[in-house]
């Protein structure tokens, strides 16, 4: 079975608004780069087309039927997935472990600013008998998650709050972030308290931009690049719709989609042999939250490692030296694709300011927010 | 260095559209069987598993965990625990809520599951997690077989 290598990635944004593109011309601008990078032209050399969107999130019925003209995929194979980037990676790692296709290009996009009511589409995710009525800001559910989370672990507040601070400077040296900034530790925990213990400035902040990628089996990817990235394993796994039964404490899902790509990868030591680790980070607590699921560290450990500098970007596990949601800006159904822009540079060696040295294997996660409990991982490397 | 940037597309040359879409939400067997207790008799029924020995709060057709049909109701009372719980000070638009509102994951001693609700006549700062709490219906004549029907929960003595 071939070996699936990431040959070519484009991006634009992320800021907090991106006036001057429409959504079509922000993916049209984002593909061009990303098929300059892989040296191929969309019209003769792809065979399947991946994007990912949520017709609530876009402002469209069928939005799928809206995308392929600025990604040059006019009467081509083409499918979206009702689902964060990384689920699209899954798919198109699928597609050329099937030996059928060889070049597949994904996108996924965050138009956010032109989404007036962002809270009110999240809150109809919320089970509408049961749950809705209630009203609320549907973001009361992550200060539940929060507080058990911080309850069970003993992690605390300034934990917490160190990852925002971390973030945000890692932000500051990463050209794609919207959110860069040097904060102090009581800057965040000063910040308005939302929804008790989550406070302002533990939770990300929209943002727009759109990342594309080329995928190619083993034989096409190395005639086209002598820096491929592989996919080595991908996982997902949701959990429960019903707030009342999934669990408040752990990412039980994250667990499980980490376990079955851990295992394609053959990875058996996460902490030991994974070099850097792009981790979900809507909301501060959820990196956390999230390290312990992907076996980055144990239960209850993750905060302690951040308050020691473990997971700084020089550290001997860097979190999210991107920036993370956080510092980069939440992109929607293109939040994962973040995550995966950073494992790709840092492992061609092109992420500048920020690289990590010697980086040969990073992980992807993604998580799809408020009230989801769907975790995605994807590892990747530079060697085959 | 500002913290927020300026996330206001308003500025912006633009044509504004809105989506009407209205739903009705039929409840199912175990949702007409909840609800209707709620409102008629004021119970919280529960589902039972057979293969698991649990209960299910709030009541399913199916267990998630098994899949075996569920066909047992189970009265778990009107008495449970908090699991966890947040303070909310901002309402969906982010404006800053007049009174901050307390919403909870309530767990049934019999139950595995439980309900979301807020939690009343108490304070924000003597809320725990753990806290006995049991609930509070509206008057019978007032219930409209909804969630609501349950005002909130309340501390118990
Ligand atoms: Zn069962």
């Amino acid at each position: 079975m071939s070996e699936v290598a990431i040959v070519g990635v484009g991006c634009v944004g992320f800021q907090p608004i991106l006036p001057e593109l429409s959504y079509k011309e922000l993916m049209y601008e984002a593909a061009v780069k990303a098929y300059e990078d892989a040296g191929v032209d969309p019209r003769k050399d792809v065979d399947v087309f991946i994007t990912c969107a949520e017709d609530y999130l876009e402002g469209f019925s069928i939005f799928d039927e809206f995308v392929p003209d600025q990604l040059g995929a006019v009467l081509r194979p083409l499918f979206t997935v009702s689902g964060d980037g990384l689920l699209g990676l899954a798919n198109a790692y699928m597609l050329i472990k099937t030996g059928h296709f060889d070049t597949v290009v994904l996108e996924a996009h965050s138009k956010a600013s032109d989404l007036l009511t962002l809270m009110d589409v999240i809150a109809f995710a919320l089970d509408p008998v049961l749950n809705r009525p209630l009203g609320g800001h549907p973001y009361y559910v992550a200060g539940m998650e929060m507080n058990r989370y911080l309850h069970d672990t003993c992690a605390t507040v300034e934990q917490c709050a160190q990852v925002v601070v971390k973030n945000r400077k890692n932000a500051c040296g990463n050209p794609y972030a919207a959110y860069g900034a040097n904060m102090t530790l009581d800057q965040v925990l000063c910040s308005d308290m939302y929804f008790y213990p989550l406070k302002k400035l533990e939770i990300s902040t929209p943002a727009d931009g759109c990342v594309v990628m080329v995928l190619a089996s083993e034989k096409v990817a190395e005639k086209l690049t002598d820096k491929p990235v592989w996919v080595k394993g991908v996982g997902w796994c949701t959990e429960t719709p019903n707030l009342e039964t999934k669990d408040w404490s752990k990412s039980v899902d994250t667990r499980l989609a980490a376990e079955m790509a851990y295992k394609t990868a053959k990875i058996h030591n996460p902490r030991k042999e994974v070099d850097l680790a792009e981790v979900n980070d809507l909301f501060a607590y959820k990196e956390l939250q999230h390290m312990e699921a992907l076996k980055l560290c144990a239960c209850g450990e993750a905060g302690k490692l951040t308050e020691e500098g473990v997971t700084a970007r020089n550290g001997e596990l860097p979190v999210n030296p991107s920036g993370g949601l956080l510092g980069m800006g939440y992109g929607l159904e293109a939040s994962g694709m973040e995550k995966l822009l950073e494992v790709v540079l840092q492992l061609r060696s092109e992420a500048g300011r920020r690289q990590i040295r010697d980086a040969e294997i990073g992980l992807a996660h993604a998580w799809r927010g408020i009230p989801t409990t769907t975790g995605i991982v994807a590892v990747l490397s530079n060697n085959k | 260095m500002s913290l927020d940037k300026i996330t206001n597309p308003l500025h912006i040359r633009h044509w504004l559209g809105d989506m009407e879409a209205d739903y009705i939400y039929t409840l199912g067997i175990a949702g007409e069987h909840f609800f209707k207790e709620i409102k008629e008799n004021g119970r919280i029924m529960g589902a039972k598993c057979p293969r698991c020995n649990v209960v299910i709060v709030p009541p399913r057709m199916y267990c998630e965990k098994c899949f075996a049909k569920l066909e047992e109701w189970v009265d778990v009372g009107t008495k449970g625990t908090i699991h966890t719980f947040t303070v909310a000070t901002i309402d969906v638009d982010g404006k800053k809520l007049k009174e901050p509102v307390i919403f909870a994951l309530v767990k049934f001693e019999r139950g595995c599951g439980g309900l979301i609700h807020k939690i009343g006549e108490t304070k924000t700062k003597e809320v725990k997690i753990g806290m006995n709490v049991e609930a509070v219906f509206k008057p019978s004549f007032e219930r409209k077989a909804s969630i609501n029907d349950i005002k909130y929960f309340k501390p118990t003595e």
